[in-house]
């Protein structure tokens, strides 16, 4: 595996963390470099959400049951939804910081501390649940570690996971954008492959209807497996990020965004509609009262939801001997990626916050020696570290298996996890859509390269802007989300708003002490910034337009004609 | 590289219109919805994969 540093700007067009200078010469504040090429821009997404089936597949179908493939359509939709607003929003603003910038720009200071408190959670959630299932995926192949069995080795390998990805991430260094390519495009093949022998040689669609006729969940069940699917498809951060190091972004994001968005949604379907309709290669052992188990219900259960796609790919014909092998490895690595995504996302969601007087600047410091943003790399990464323990020691401690049960209803350690990772995501996105929205119609000179289907002329304030229909559906589709976790999941529900009020608490406490509005925003000239922002992308061509378009609007207000 | 690209987009167009045809063949009722689905979004990600082969295949040409 090879390694390398990185720099990263900030929202706010500066240098944010800066790489030793053994690693980069003698340049003290080293410019991110723009090397991502489409491929690169494209495997970076993929090897964050593609990670996310892995964990989504057993929790939808163990909540959903023969509902889950109409839980993955629905939560399909609204992904796609998002992420087509994210790969507007990303090819308009090139810079890394996602949702929190874009929502921090469109709808103000403590809208946008708001949105990036949540994206917060949902990085540190990331890096406990993806360690979880990474073991979990590992355990197909030593079941001494074994979440069910072996709680301890479970909780002990997953905890130093944590603490191995923060010290790397402390000192500097990453997976490659080269590495990051080679395992997405393998993943890309060996899914398409157990997917094609799956769909020509074991799937039934007779099966597929019946499965979903005699196992339909309650309504209850549905909305927590349409929460639950929702976790299948988060990590859409990664194309802004993207857009921040890759060459003519405003060119290059649309279109490797809609193949990305376009292969996670097809990969989630397909699973599925072949976990609920595939004649299997093997027998399916009976369930812990000797019941014979469909599919579905054994993918689903407790002991297997945490690694469903290795056990599904293991049961497609002629392949399934050689996957059951490599499968469980392909998907560890990935997941061990995307959780290395969230240390590094949330230290540079934090970073960029506190730079934007969002944060005590205490989240802004960095190491002296390594000049990576110590404090906050491990502060969330204790967070993440804490959220294992919690979701972990009811399997290692009786005692406090009984107060769970008699608190959150028995649910699992993987449940609570995510619960909580549901919960922050549809709040993110929830901001991300009326911030689009907001940006479309008070930015509009901004050009967009990449527009959301279906928009509506309007004027305002005397600016020709175009509303977005797609983005009211994703609106509404996300906060239905958002109101199923709340419903849904015990745990979700107390836990996630906890976090919310915790971070208005803070966010508060810090803008009084300092001075600063509490409930407006900071001063900024949005103005200056866009065109530094399209010029450090290289979007030459697009800085001009977007200066012509302000010269002739200030033109259209000084009633004055434009030539 | 490219030749396993082509393929790789082919087979999700094939798979794409088995998987329609087979859902079809049910008859027409909600519960073939999913799978039909399924089905046109391959079959459309295989022709926006064909498509952007086509135009780098293109733009790798007229460079030479």
């Amino acid at each position: 595996m090879s390694w390398r540093s990185i720099t990263i700007a900030s929202p706010y067009t500066e240098t944010l963390f800066e790489v030793p200078e053994n690693r980069v010469g003698h340049d003290k504040k080293a410019e991110l470099r723009r090397t991502v090429t489409p491929w690169g821009s494209f495997s970076w997404g993929y090897s964050d959400v593609g990670a996310d089936i892995f964990v989504g597949l057993g929790l939808v179908l163990g909540a959903a049951a023969g509902a889950s493939n109409v839980a993955f359509l629905f939560a399909g939709i609204v992904y796609v939804c998002i992420g087509l607003a994210y790969t507007e929003l990303a090819a308009t603003y090139p810079v890394a910081g996602g949702g929190q910038y874009f929502v921090l720009r469109g709808l103000g200071d403590i809208f946008g501390f708001i949105a990036g408190w949540a994206v917060l959670l949902d990085f540190t959630i990331d890096i406990s649940l993806f360690t979880w299932t990474c073991v979990d995926y590992m355990s197909s192949l030593a079941p001494a570690l074994s979440s069910v069995n072996h709680p301890f080795n479970h909780f002990a390998l997953a905890a130093l996971f944590i603490v191995g990805l923060c010290a790397l991430n402390v000192i500097g260094v990453r997976e490659s954008t080269a590495f990051n390519g080679f395992v997405s495009g393998l993943d890309i093949l060996s899914e398409t492959a157990i997917l094609t022998l799956g769909f020509l040689f074991a799937f039934d669609p007779h099966l597929l209807v019946h499965t979903m006729q005699v196992s339909w969940p309650t309504s209850d069940m549905f909305m927590k497996g349409i929460s639950l699917a929702i976790v299948s498809f988060v990590g859409l951060e990664s194309i802004s990020q993207a857009a921040q190091e890759t060459q003519r972004p405003a060119s290059v994001i649309p279109r490797t965004s809609v193949a990305l968005i376009l292969t996670i949604l097809i990969f989630a379907l397909a699973y599925s509609n072949l976990a609920l309709g595939m004649h299997t290669w093997h027998a399916i052992p009976p369930d812990a009262h000797g019941h014979p188990q469909m599919l579905w219900q054994w993918l689903g259960n407790d002991q297997n939801n945490g690694r469903a796609v290795a056990l599904l790919a293991a049961q497609v014909p002629y392949f399934g001997a050689l996957a059951a092998l490599y499968v469980p490895i392909l998907g560890s690595i990935l997941l061990l990626i995307s959780a290395n995504s969230g240390v590094f996302g949330s230290s540079r969601i934090a970073y960029a916050m506190s730079k934007g007087t969002l944060l005590p600047s205490t989240f802004a410091r960095v190491h002296p020696k390594f000049r990576t943003p110590v404090v906050s790399l491990v502060a969330f990464s204790g967070i993440a570290l804490l959220e294992l323990i919690f979701a972990a020691i009811p399997s290692l401690d009786h005692g406090v298996a009984a107060i769970y049960a008699h608190l959150f209803n028995g649910e699992s350690g993987l449940d609570f996890l995510a619960d909580l990772y549901a919960f922050g995501a549809a709040t993110s996105y929830s901001f991300v859509f009326i911030a689009l929205i907001a940006l479309r119609l008070y930015d509009p000179l901004s050009p967009r390269k990449f527009k959301m289907p279906f928009n509506i002329p309007v004027t305002v304030r005397g600016e020709r802007a175009e509303f977005p229909i797609v983005a009211v559906i994703g609106f509404i589709g996300i906060f239905a989300i958002l109101l199923f976790t709340l419903k849904t999941h015990i745990i979700g529900r107390i836990a996630g708003p906890a976090w919310l009020i915790l971070g208005i608490i803070i966010y508060f406490i810090y803008r009084a002490r300092h001075d600063l509005p509490l409930f407006k925003s900071k001063p900024r000239d949005w103005r200056k910034e866009q065109v530094e922002i399209l010029r450090n992308a290289g979007e030459l061509e697009l800085m001009d337009e977007y200066i012509a378009n302000i010269k002739a609007s200030n033109a259209r207000q000084a009633g004055g004609s434009v030539t | 590289m490219i030749i396993l690209r082509i393929v790789l987009a082919s087979l999700l167009v094939v798979i794409g219109c088995s998987i329609i045809v087979r859902m079809l063949g049910l008859g027409i009722h909600p519960d073939i919805f999913p799978g039909v689905l399924l089905g046109g979004a391959m079959v459309a990600l295989g022709i926006h994969r064909i498509a952007l082969i086509r135009r780098v295949y293109a733009q790798r040409k007229m460079a030479q």
